[in-house]
């Protein structure tokens, strides 16, 4: 592999965008209302130009109320996802792991469930809910997955798919017995879900949380890159493990809170974008953390049109577009490592 | 015009409506059933009474209708319902403007009070009061038929597998306490998985079905006798079995309808032929019905 050099990252991250440009493009498209292209252009421009009073009301609700806050909301959410999911398979050497694998997601979800029934009036219960669960979640299954002091990568991932399980049944029961239950939100939180938009007052908390999230592993990228090949042999060379792991749980805890909070838990984008990511740009986390957060919004927003239009106008929840495509690469993957 | 729905949410309806659309199967009939379904414009896929209801532009499903599709009927009035809709959709047409008004019929008194405030808000006129006076009176005439008379112990199969039945605090539970019926179920609000052997404590004196089994075409006697734990009824041995309409679980004036059908499966004898009003016993209406109820209790 070519070593890695600044006019590389950014080329990568450029083409990359690109590509998100455009899969945006036609998701603002496609729907379950026929929109033409020159419509589509004609409504972008009038809005660029600040006349958007011009436009036909249907349009300016379709378009600009509906399918553009939920593709960057699903952009974003990917976004987190996948850097998320590289963090975690940095930090516990496992190319399996993913926020949704781990638990991290039912817990997130769980947190939230929680945050909504005895605060529902308070918006940010919800986020710090998500947080406070997908802590706890991590944590419990990082001491579960140690064998003699040991992480031990089967027991890890056997801890995470059980703590998903038993999480997710406690969501279910708290969904049967509560009083005030939304038994329809229940699939929501479950299989995740991008047709609630997010509420205005958390929109810049979210953005300015996402960047703060990303932002932080990704000042760790070197350090993950020694720290891939063992935590003593990392420290040998001069990495604070210590530090770099508390910066990479809390931050990636953080994304996967806020992924969930905002959508319920998507699965295996944390799997699928990374390892898509090393695929085609290599492993060196420098390159692998940005590439992952375009390669996770591309992957989101992708999934996202296709859940929206395959049964319009029906929607499907984008979550089961996410399984559908993840949960083979994670049989393939896991054969992989066996051998 | 303003008015306050059935979750407290207090909405501006603009006069006169014109353009309906509909997310449950229950709003449209109740629509159709106050002449104004004409004015209906979109509803679900799982709309099927009437008949006209299946040929309109369909939004999706009651759970996941497509809020572009919805935008685009440009309605004036948006029909919800708490046990099929969800509130996300609610809240996410509210805030771009529209009026949604949701329903959540807890007794018949709700179904007649929210039909009555949708015949007030589409301008129904005189249909609307007819319609409203109407189902009054016959509910009124049944009650004062079956006072005195004491209520069968009924287990309402919502599904069979799972066993699902009726709670309290629901339209339902009163809709089967007003055709002389007590549910033995009276553990849950709702929509509760009951467990069998709770039923088989219990021994209800009849089995109620919505629609039919599932096989319309055989006897349902014949068919629960084939099933484990069912057998063992006293109510299936017996054939103490009652098909009503899948109106039943519709809050709709058609509701009433039912209301009657099952007050006579259950006591025949104060139907029977000689006594005032015509005794004639209902039919098992070949169709399915309680996807709806399914969904809402999923």
């Amino acid at each position: 592999m070519r070593p890695l050099t600044l006019r590389r990252v950014l080329w990568t991250c450029a083409l990359l965008a690109g590509v998100l440009f455009a899969v945006c493009v036609a998701a603002l498209k496609l729907g379950a209302v026929p929109i033409s292209v020159s419509d589509l252009i004609v409504s972008l421009a009038r809005v660029a130009i600040g006349r958007s009073d011009q436009l036909p009301l249907d349009y300016r609700l379709i378009v600009f109320d509906l399918r553009l806050p939920r593709i960057v909301l699903g952009a974003l959410v990917g976004a987190a996802l996948s850097v998320a999911g590289a963090g975690y398979q940095a930090l516990l050497r496992n190319p399996l792991a993913d926020p949704y694998v781990l638990g991290v997601s039912s817990g997130s979800a769980l947190g939230a469930v929680l945050a909504l029934q005895f605060a529902p009036q308070i918006a940010f219960a919800t986020p710090l809910g998500a947080f406070v669960g997908a802590i706890l979640t991590i944590t419990g299954v990082y001491y579960l997955g140690r064998r003699e002091g040991q992480l031990d990568s089967t027991t890890l991932l056997l801890a995470g798919i059980i703590s998903a399980s038993f999480l997710s049944a406690i969501i279910m029961f708290l969904m049967t017995t509560l009083a005030s239950r939304d038994l329809r939100g229940m699939a929501f939180w479950l299989m995740g879900d991008l047709s609630t938009p997010l509420a205005p007052n958390l929109r810049w908390f979210f953005l300015v949380a996402l960047v703060v999230g990303i932002g932080a592993i990704y000042t760790t990228s070197a350090d993950l890159n020694l720290l891939v090949t063992g935590e003593r042999e990392a420290m040998h060379l001069g990495v604070d493990v210590t530090r770099v792991k508390l910066v990479v749980y809390v931050a990636a805890s953080g994304l996967t809170a806020l992924a969930v909070s905002a959508s319920g838990a998507i699965g295996y984008v944390g799997l699928l974008v990374p390892h898509a990511m090393r695929f085609l740009f290599g492993s060196d986390y420098r390159l692998l953390i940005p590439a992952s957060a375009l390669g996770g919004a591309i992957a989101v927003v992708l999934a996202d049109t296709l859940a929206r239009t395959i049964i319009a106008p029906t929607e499907l929840p984008v979550g089961a577009m996410t399984a559908i495509a993840g949960a083979p690469l994670f049989i393939f993957l896991l054969r992989r490592s066996m051998r | 015009m303003q008015v306050t729905d059935d979750l407290g949410r207090t909405i501006e309806v603009p006069q006169p409506v014109r353009r309906i659309v509909s997310l449950a199967p229950n709003l449209t009939e109740t629509v159709f059933a106050l002449e104004a379904g004409d004015r209906v414009v979109g509803d679900t896929s799982a709309d099927d009474f009437p008949a006209a209801a299946k040929s309109l532009p369909h939004v999706g499903d009651v759970l996941a209708p497509s809020l572009e599709e919805i935008v685009a009927l440009h309605p004036d009035l948006v029909l919800a319902t708490n046990d099929l809709n969800r509130r996300a959709t609610v809240e996410a047409l509210a805030r771009m403007g529209f009026a949604v008004y949701v329903t959540h019929p807890q007794s018949i008194d709700d179904v007649l009070n929210s039909t009555a405030q949708i015949a007030r808000l589409i301008g129904a006129g005189p249909r609307g009061d007819a319609v409203i006076a109407g189902m009054r009176e016959r509910l009124d005439a049944l009650a004062k038929r079956l006072s005195g008379v004491p209520p069968r112990r009924v287990l309402f199969v919502v599904w069979t597998e799972p066993l699902m039945s009726v709670g309290k605090h629901t339209f339902l539970a009163d809709a089967l306490s007003r055709a002389g019926a007590q549910s033995v179920v009276d553990i849950a609000d709702g929509w509760p998985q009951v467990s069998f052997e709770y039923v088989l404590k219990l021994q209800p004196e009849y089995l109620v079905f919505a629609g039919s089994l599932r096989d319309a075409n055989a006897p349902p006697e014949e068919q629960l006798s084939k099933l484990p734990g069912w057998r063992d009824l006293d109510a299936v041995r017996d054939g103490k079995i009652a098909v009503v309409s899948s109106a039943i679980d519709r809050p709709t004036p058609r509701m009433v309808d039912a209301i009657e059908e099952l007050a006579r499966l259950l006591h025949p004898e104060v139907f029977a032929p000689g006594a005032a009003a015509g005794g004639g016993a209902a039919l098992i209406a070949p169709e399915t019905s309680t996807e709806a109820c399914l969904a809402c209790a999923r």
